[in-house]
């Protein structure tokens, strides 16, 4: 006997679970690469500005 | 020379002779067809070793898939490396080692049509439980549904756990079909998409992605996924893991030997322990032959809705997207991608999508690993 109460959750909660954390993730990913590249450009101009400078 | 010793001649049946077919054709299509040669050599040939009756190569003391003792050499491999849940994962370490996220670092956007193409996993769990005269139980369809992920260690990985006696089929059936993506992808993505749709032009370049990036990508998703969804913890560590030695740029050594020569041997043992319960009294069943047919209706309908969610993509986006991308969201890599690829370059010479369908390719690695873990965690 199936128990089809079951399966729902499996279905509708499992695949929800999936899609939510592969969003969460793509999100956390972006911030994250949104932040990387402002410090990288920020220590770029500052170490440019130095050698200028120097 | 009866008398003297007993020779396998006495106890080869009919289902052995089959077997021995079938082993044969796997060999072939590996050797001649070049499918999946790595895997399906090896499987093939162990088919026929073990399907060579009193070998003993598979003998133990017991049912061997419920809790025997393995006394035979491959039956052993197959304790030790499989049931013991030491095989799959570690091909995700050297799955991880040999993986480059770049392209989805530089779109992430992509790992969401890594989650829909995961839609055929529950699709076909829902059609195993509705099959007459089967009796597929919940555990079993898991196991059945999880095909559709196009993921070999973890289609074993999570069997292994869940329904051990289907695990023959599931294996054969996810391998075989993963070697035949080329064949089973080109159709749907035609009927679900226009000529129009099929051209749109990507930008060949993504953007740029930092070492920085490449180095923290790890440590995210091991640490969302494995907080979220714990039982995913031995695949998803192990790709992670696998990935960090990659990255760290200070580990070239172990990536080198994970991804090269540690990966060879894994795939020596799998390939020994899948052909090896490939037996004919376990393989030879009706059964078999509706996890084969479930396991094509898997990769079509992940293949379906991978694509269905590139042109809902596409409809909201402000950067056009091919929607033939969706399709490389079952996993299969790099093969979906290059289907992407071919496909993209005969509707349109000017497009390059490899790279566009190699973020929903790896994201498709992530999402069924995470499937896994979320049958693991409600029915494990």
């Amino acid at each position: 006997m199936i128990d089809w109460e079951l399966v729902a959750k499996i279905a509708g909660g499992g695949f929800g679970i999936v899609i939510l954390i592969l969003a969460i993730l793509s999100v956390l990913v972006w911030i994250v690469g949104l932040v990387v590249r402002r410090f990288t450009r920020k220590g770029k101009q500052e170490s440019e500005t130095k050698g200028r400078k120097d | 020379m009866v008398g003297l010793f007993e020779t396998g001649f006495s106890a080869l049946g009919w289902g052995h002779v089959l077997m021995l077919l079938i082993g044969g054709a796997l060999v072939y299509v590996g050797i001649a067809r070049k499918w999946e040669p790595l895997l399906l050599v090896p499987i093939g040939f162990t088919v026929i070793l073990v399907n060579l009756p009193l070998g003993g190569l598979m003998e133990a003391e017991g049912e061997l898939l419920r809790d025997g003792i393995p006394l035979g050499l491959i039956a052993r491999i197959f304790h030790y490396g499989i049931q013991w849940e030491i095989i799959p994962p570690l091909i995700f370490l050297g799955l991880g080692a040999m993986t480059d996220f770049g392209p989805l670092i530089a779109n992430p956007k992509t790992l969401l049509l890594g989650a829909a193409a995961q839609f055929g996993v529950y699709f076909v769990l829902f059609a195993a439980l509705l099959l007459p005269w089967f009796d597929f139980g919940i555990k079993e369809a898991c196991a059945i549904g999880i095909i559709g992920g196009a993921d070999g260690p973890t289609t074993i990985y999570l069997t292994n756990k869940l329904a051990p006696e289907l695990l023959s089929a599931t294996a054969v059936s996810a391998y075989t079909y993963m070697a035949m993506v080329p064949l089973i992808q080109p159709p749907v993505i035609r009927l679900l998409t226009s000529k129009k749709e099929r051209a749109i032009y990507m930008k060949p370049q993504l953007r740029e992605v930092s070492q920085l990036e490449k180095l923290l990508f790890p440590f995210i998703v091991a640490i969302g996924i494995i907080l979220i969804v714990p039982k995913s913890a031995p695949l998803i560590g192990c790709f992670m893991f696998g990935n960090l030695l990659q990255v760290s740029g200070v580990t070239d050594r172990l990536a080198k030997t994970a991804s090269e020569a540690f990966m060879d041997i894994l795939t020596i043992l799998l390939g020994l322990s899948i052909g090896g319960i490939m037996t004919a009294e376990r393989f030879l069943v009706p059964r078999t032959l509706a996890i084969l047919a479930l396991g094509l209706v898997a990769f079509t309908a992940a293949t379906a809705f991978g694509v269905l969610a590139g042109k809902l993509m596409n409809l909201i986006s402000k950067e056009p997207i091919n929607p033939m991308i969706g399709a490389a969201g079952v996993s299969a890599v790099p093969m979906s991608a290059r289907v992407v690829q071919r496909m993209g370059q005969q509707a349109n010479p000017r497009n390059f999508l490899l790279m566009h369908a190699m973020g929903p390719n790896i994201a498709g690695v992530i999402g069924t690993a995470t499937v896994a873990g979320v049958f693991l965690g409600m029915v494990g």
